[in-house]
């Protein structure tokens, strides 16, 4: 089987097609900054881009990926994605950052179709991405950031 | 209609469809024996409302936002129903939940196009008649007419879902032939809702 991860098409030899993506991504790819939290689409450490929409990785079978454009942390681009980055630092939201891959694909899937997002659409949005160490404060102000930067 | 329905309890041998046919046999008597054609429809109803507010049904005929589970627990994490019944920017429903019916690894469930049905659908504390008569009421039910009705419940694939959910969640409780069955017989008995 073979699946596009970050433009470029990947062979992953006789993987079983019920093998969730992130586990291809992490294990077989050496894609390790996305991270494993929960398993089950709970938390959302393990976001990635598919086809553009910010993706739970261990919840999408790897057969169901194939033909797919897979984005992950390493090589997320483009304006969104340079102005989360930038407010991430400058706040430096992260405290033990291991939320922080799938929190800021998630933002720049937000800022994609919101580009004034209010305090309640930036909690609607990051509701599913949750940080043990409770930087949701500085997430919030970092997007709002990231919105004015692109304004 | 009997041999049909005996047929379908011979082939399928299983309780549940057995209990429905047997259910299904009684509307039936209760026409032949007298009771009229509104009884009969009424009695098939009452069968079809099983569907209807099971919890895989009603878990998202709900206005803002779905329940889950077999015990219709808020849905962790929270979600909201967005603009297009398909959730907020950036926490769309198609993010957790795949095309089909079970994830085997993360146990989220799965239908192509999953969202929550449109606003003028909510049957949550609902009685039976009241959702009966939302249901045939076109103006609430997506402009359909009682076949439609049947149609989109049998082929819409949100619906499917709900026949065969996965993992250890309970189906609704009957077998979809069973439940064609009784709609259509509901459908030619007049349609009737209780008081």
């Amino acid at each position: 089987m073979k699946i596009n991860v970050n433009g470029e098409e990947r062979d992953l030899g006789a993987v079983d097609g019920g093998t969730p993506l992130l586990w291809v991504l992490r294990d077989q790819l050496n894609l390790t900054g996305t991270k494993y939290g929960c398993g089950r689409a709970q938390c959302g450490a393990c976001t990635v881009h598919v086809n553009g929409e910010a993706v739970r990785s261990c919840s999408l079978a790897v057969r169901d990926a194939a033909g797919k454009q897979i984005v992950t942390i390493e090589a997320v681009s483009g304006r969104i994605a340079d102005a989360v980055r930038a407010a991430w630092q400058r706040l430096d939201v992260a405290q033990c950052g291991y939320c922080q891959s799938g929190q800021i694909m998630t933002a720049i899937k937000l800022l994609a179709s919101n580009r004034k997002p209010t305090d309640a659409d930036i909690d609607a949005a990051m509701d599913g991405s949750i940080c043990r160490c409770g930087a949701y404060i500085r997430i919030r102000k970092a997007i709002h950031q990231a919105a004015r930067a692109l304004a | 209609m009997r041999h049909l329905l005996l047929g379908i309890c011979a082939s399928a041998g299983g309780l549940v469809a057995a209990a429905g046919v047997a259910v299904v046999l009684l509307a039936g008597e209760a026409a032949s024996q007298g009771g009229s054609a509104r009884e009969t429809s009424l009695a098939a109803w009452e069968r079809i409302a099983t569907v209807l507010q099971h919890p895989r049904c009603v878990n998202c005929h709900h206005p803002d936002a779905p329940l889950v589970g077999d015990a219709s627990r808020p849905h962790m994490p929270r979600v909201v129903r967005g603009r297009d019944s398909k959730g907020a920017p950036g926490m769309r429903c198609n993010n957790c939940h795949g095309e089909h019916s079970n994830n085997e690894a993360s146990n989220v469930p799965g239908a192509a196009d999953w969202k929550l049905p449109p606003r003028t659908m909510m049957w949550a504390k609902m009685s039976i008649g009241d959702i009966c008569r939302s249901i045939k009421n076109p103006a609430r039910n997506g402009g359909r007419s009682l076949q439609g009705l049947l149609k989109h419940a049998i082929e819409d694939s949100l619906i499917q879902w709900a026949w065969e959910p996965g993992g250890k969640r309970e189906s609704v409780p009957m077998p979809q032939t069973v439940f064609t069955d009784f709609f259509e017989e509901w459908v030619r008995t007049g349609a009737h809702c209780p008081n």
